[in-house]
């Protein structure tokens, strides 16, 4: 494309604009964070944006981690998210072949319930009776089960839809050649489905992980929380004035987790999400 | 399974080891659906219906008991109010901010995924932190009045203490931690018309306003339904910002049905807390069918 001079000029105000809009979104809100999570507790107080006068950060961050339970919450987000994540892949796209290869009218009424499920919100005080009736309330066991039972259904609904765009040519061919339904799906199936899966575990990831309303109600006691409890009770335990300088420090380390994976995975994520495998 | 045998001869067989794999691969993710999604919802149409409370030693029928109780104590309205005022709000800023800032990165040059990278962080914070951050920015004292406070001396509005503010700002909140996802979803609708098609008519004297409206919003329409659908739907489960923020003040302003759901639970009333939740079921259906039939028909219409 030829650029001319008004392009240029289009080009330079866009990109200005963009800058001034991150200011007050995005840098803002990481600076004020950051900065007052190493202040004095006086200083904090106050908000401001200005450097601490006082580092303050090993005695805050100290405090996070003793009384914010810091390290505990972080293994029982990943001991709910992994294995959540793992189980809803794998299953949900096991569906999905089943559902985008099969044309019987159950499977269709099944797929649609499933896809249902992505849109009605759970159902809590239920869930919790149908927790305690298989003595799996308040545990992160009966947890996991929860959310794996309330997150299949974004999986299935996109992975089924990749499914039927894609022509069954090789798993004929692989029936052909003598491999069994099980094979054809780890060996032809699961890699095709990759890209789909990918941008189905990033966002996964992201309600998981930073889930609470469920949390607050099917785990209890601090030995069980997951990292959104954590931070809420820490910040709540000084009452309706809250500390900035350790909520913010929790928050920052709440945070550190899902970021810095992004840092690292953060080309593939965008590449994922933009390429359309969500639409 | 032997291909050489013709499939004329036993069409049924060949019919039913066809559906065997296929219940075998449907049935794991089939039954912790049943187990863990339908079998509450079901459950949740008799709770609501029921006098299950903390102290009862059995959960029997009481009618519409619930629904009168919620409706006579201002709950049901009340709630109802905010959580579609909550809703439209998220869901009305969300759209717009992307749809801006999807159309400014739609290009994928290195200097546009350094935006869309940047814009994304956000997504990443759970709902809680998100809160908490707002929180803080938006205190009487805090950053974003300290700036407002260069224009204005001395500018100390409570934007989430005084009822007039609190519900935009924690609507705003959420849309806040999910417009860098629905702008890459925009993006990826966006790029469905070719550059060519844009230079094209470019060359053909169309300006920017004509290009988006004729070219690229039509591409955008499966991307429209789905975050409008979707940012609706899941804004009627509002939660975590307003706890993590206000708790539902100042007063009752930013109470959404969830809100009330915990108050109820948190006094033992579990039939009046499924029958909340049985409302937000309702609105999701009362919502979601008109939406996705009118937004897929405008589809096909363009």
């Amino acid at each position: 494309m030829i650029l001319t001079r008004r392009d240029r000029v289009f080009a330079v105000v866009k990109y200005v604009l963009l800058s001034l809009f991150a200011i007050p979104w995005i840098v803002i809100p990481i600076w004020t964070v950051l900065v007052n999570s190493a202040k004095t507790p006086a200083e904090a107080a106050a908000l401001g944006m200005g450097l601490p006068t006082q580092w303050n950060v090993l005695e805050n961050y100290g405090i996070v981690f003793t009384d914010g339970d810091y390290l505990v919450s972080l293994f029982n987000s990943i001991v709910v998210t992994v294995p959540t994540i793992v189980a809803v892949v794998l299953i949900g796209a096991a569906a999905a072949w089943a559902f985008g290869r099969s044309r019987g009218w159950t499977s269709k009424t099944v797929f649609y319930v499933i896809s249902l499920s992505m849109l009605i919100p759970p159902t809590l005080l239920p869930t919790i009776f149908l927790l305690q009736t298989i003595q799996l309330d308040g545990s992160l066991p009966g947890y996991i089960l929860v959310m794996i039972g309330t997150r299949l259904g974004i999986v299935v609904f996109l992975a089924t839809g990749f499914v039927r765009a894609l022509p069954d040519d090789l798993e004929a061919a692989a029936t052909i050649d003598g491999a069994n339904r099980f094979q054809i799906f780890t060996r032809i199936v699961l890699p095709l489905l990759m890209p789909v899966l990918f941008s189905a575990t990033v966002i996964l990831i992201v309600f998981v992980w930073s889930d609470f309303f469920f949390a607050q109600f099917l785990l209890t006691g601090s030995a069980r929380q997951t990292l959104p409890l954590a931070l809420y009770n820490f910040a709540n335990s000084s009452g309706q004035t809250l500390r900035w300088n350790l909520v913010f420090a929790h928050v920052v380390l709440t945070a550190l987790p899902l970021l810095v994976a992004y840092v690292f995975l953060q080309r593939r994520v965008m590449g994922g999400l933009t390429e359309g495998a969500l639409r | 399974m032997t291909h050489e045998q013709p499939a004329a001869t036993d069409p049924v067989r060949r019919r039913r080891r066809r559906a065997f794999w296929v219940l075998w691969f449907a049935l794991p993710a089939t039954s912790m659906v049943g187990v863990f999604f339908l079998i509450p919802q079901l459950l949740n149409l008799r709770f609501a219906f029921s006098n299950w409370r903390s102290t009862s030693s059995s959960i029997t029928f009481n009618g519409l008991d619930n629904l009168v109780y919620l409706d006579e104590s201002g709950e049901l309205w009340h709630g109802i109010g905010v959580t579609l005022m909550y809703a439209v709000i998220a869901m009305v800023v969300q759209n717009v901010v992307s749809l801006l800032l999807a159309y400014a990165l739609r290009e994928t040059t290195r200097l546009n995924s350094a935006y869309r990278t940047i814009f994304f962080i956000p997504v990443l914070l759970s709902p809680v932190a998100a809160g908490y951050v707002w929180r803080g920015l938006l205190a009487p004292d805090g950053p974003i009045n300290q700036l407002i406070g260069v224009v204005v001396p001395g500018f100390d509005w409570a934007w989430l203490g005084e009822p007039s503010t609190a519900l935009f700002c924690v609507a705003f909140i959420d849309a806040w931690k999910w417009i860098g996802l629905t702008t890459l979803i925009y993006i990826a609708g966006m790029n469905l018309v070719s550059p060519e098609m844009i230079e094209a008519s470019t060359l053909d004297g169309a300006n920017a306003w004509q290009r988006f409206r004729h070219m690229i919003f039509p591409m955008l329409a499966p991307a429209f339904t789905y975050n409008t659908v979707v940012n609706l739907v899941a804004a009627f489960s509002a939660y975590d910002v307003i706890q993590a923020t206000t708790a539902g003040g100042p007063g009752d302003a930013t109470r959404a049905i969830n809100i009330y759901l915990r108050l109820e639970w948190g006094q033992g009333n579990f039939g009046a807390g499924s029958a909340l939740s049985l409302v937000v079921t309702v609105l999701v259906i009362a919502a979601a069918i008109p939406l996705i039939w009118i937004l897929r028909r405008r589809e096909v219409a363009q």
